[in-house]
């Protein structure tokens, strides 16, 4: 196990229980935008420390300059999608959920 | 190494269907919309170990790219037509 | 679906990535031999970055920047130039698409030649097929109303 092997693999792993933790989120939060929330800043961390990882291990090469630009990416790209999305359902209507009222969407 | 890839591909492919009831089951069209968005993000996470699975990471570079644009473009749009339509 | 974004943050961020998705297009082109890519998937990531400028800018400057004309021409401009390869290789004495005869032209060696034809006719796909995406989608936007005005092609009644 070498120097790259040892390194990436806790970023990996830190990456997968953002992934887990994000998910459970998405499953048992009472309100769309509270679901939103875990959803958007989540799965935005979980595969920035993911490619990370994997681009650690990959080196210093073509390869890993190329996981670096979809790990950029994605930090700018999803962030306004879940932007776009809340902005949506604001105009739909949709309210946020006070603590006390029943559990609905 | 090989194998730890594989785990994290299977604890991930196990994270998809618990998406994918908030996908089908999720009332209303809007929580629909964010569970697709989760199911992209974490197929993008799998195709790439898939590539350091088999050994042949310059094949699935590309198509993990394409796939995270196109994930963002159809976000963007749904969100887009249902501002517009005006209803949940 | 194509008025204009009243939101800064998307069309912000939509001008900012916008010229980077149309350099990885042209990149996917031009890698079809080495990595999975080709004509057809980088003209439908043209075209995607086109439609994408056209969700948050609106109908108006993207007509601007592309009209229904100039998606037309584009099209039939990138199969001219399949097709004038594929013609050029015939009139060599071979038989249609036969890159091989190229190397008296390009003073290649054959195998070369092939290379480039290939790469050719990968380019004139990709312009072809990022037309018609755009043309497609401006068709669906507006309703399939003619664009009138000096756009059109000679007098049109009703």
């Amino acid at each position: 196990m070498d120097l790259q092997q040892i390194v990436s693999i806790p970023f990996l792993l830190v990456g997968f229980f953002f992934f887990l933790a994000a998910t459970i989120g998405l499953l048992r939060f009472p309100d769309f935008f509270c679901r939103l929330h875990a959803t958007g800043k989540g799965d935005t961390m979980a595969v920035l420390l993911s490619l990370i990882g994997l681009s650690v291990y990959e080196g210093f090469s073509l390869t890993g300059l190329k996981l670096i630009f979809i790990a950029v990416f994605m930090f700018l790209a999803q962030p306004t999608a879940t932007h776009a999305i809340s902005r949506a359902a604001m105009r739909c209507g949709q309210e946020p959920w006070i603590k006390g009222k029943a559990k609905t969407q | 190494m090989g194998n730890f890839f594989l785990y994290l591909g299977m604890g991930l492919f196990v994270l998809v269907f618990l998406c994918l009831y908030r996908a089908s089951f999720g009332p209303g069209v809007l929580n629909r919309i964010a569970g697709i968005c989760a199911i992209g993000t974490k197929t993008l996470v799998i195709l790439l170990l898939m590539g350091f699975i088999y050994n042949r990471v310059e094949m699935f570079i590309d198509i993990s790219m394409v796939y995270a644009l196109l994930n963002f473009i159809g976000t963007i749009t749904a969100a887009k037509y249902l501002e517009m339509k005006g209803e949940a | 679906m194509t008025r204009v974004t009243d939101d800064i943050i998307i069309r912000t961020v939509a001008r900012v990535l916008i010229p980077f998705i149309q350099l990885y297009a042209l990149y996917v082109i031009m890698h079809g031999h080495h990595s999975p890519g080709g004509g057809f998937q980088g003209g439908v990531i043209f075209g995607a970055s086109f439609i994408l400028y056209l969700l948050t800018h609106g109908l108006e400057e993207a007509k601007a920047r592309m009209s229904e004309m100039k998606a037309g021409l584009f099209s039939s401009f990138g199969l001219l130039i399949y097709s004038g390869i594929g013609l050029l290789c015939l009139i060599m004495g071979s038989n249609y698409l036969d890159y091989g005869r190229l190397s008296t032209i390009l003073r290649v060696i054959p195998a070369q030649a092939r290379s480039l034809g290939i790469l050719g006719v990968e380019i004139g796909v990709g312009i072809a097929v990022m037309a018609v995406m755009f043309s497609i989608f401006f068709d669906i936007a507006t309703g399939g109303e003619p664009p009138g005005g000096e756009e059109s092609f000679g007098d049109r009644d009703g």
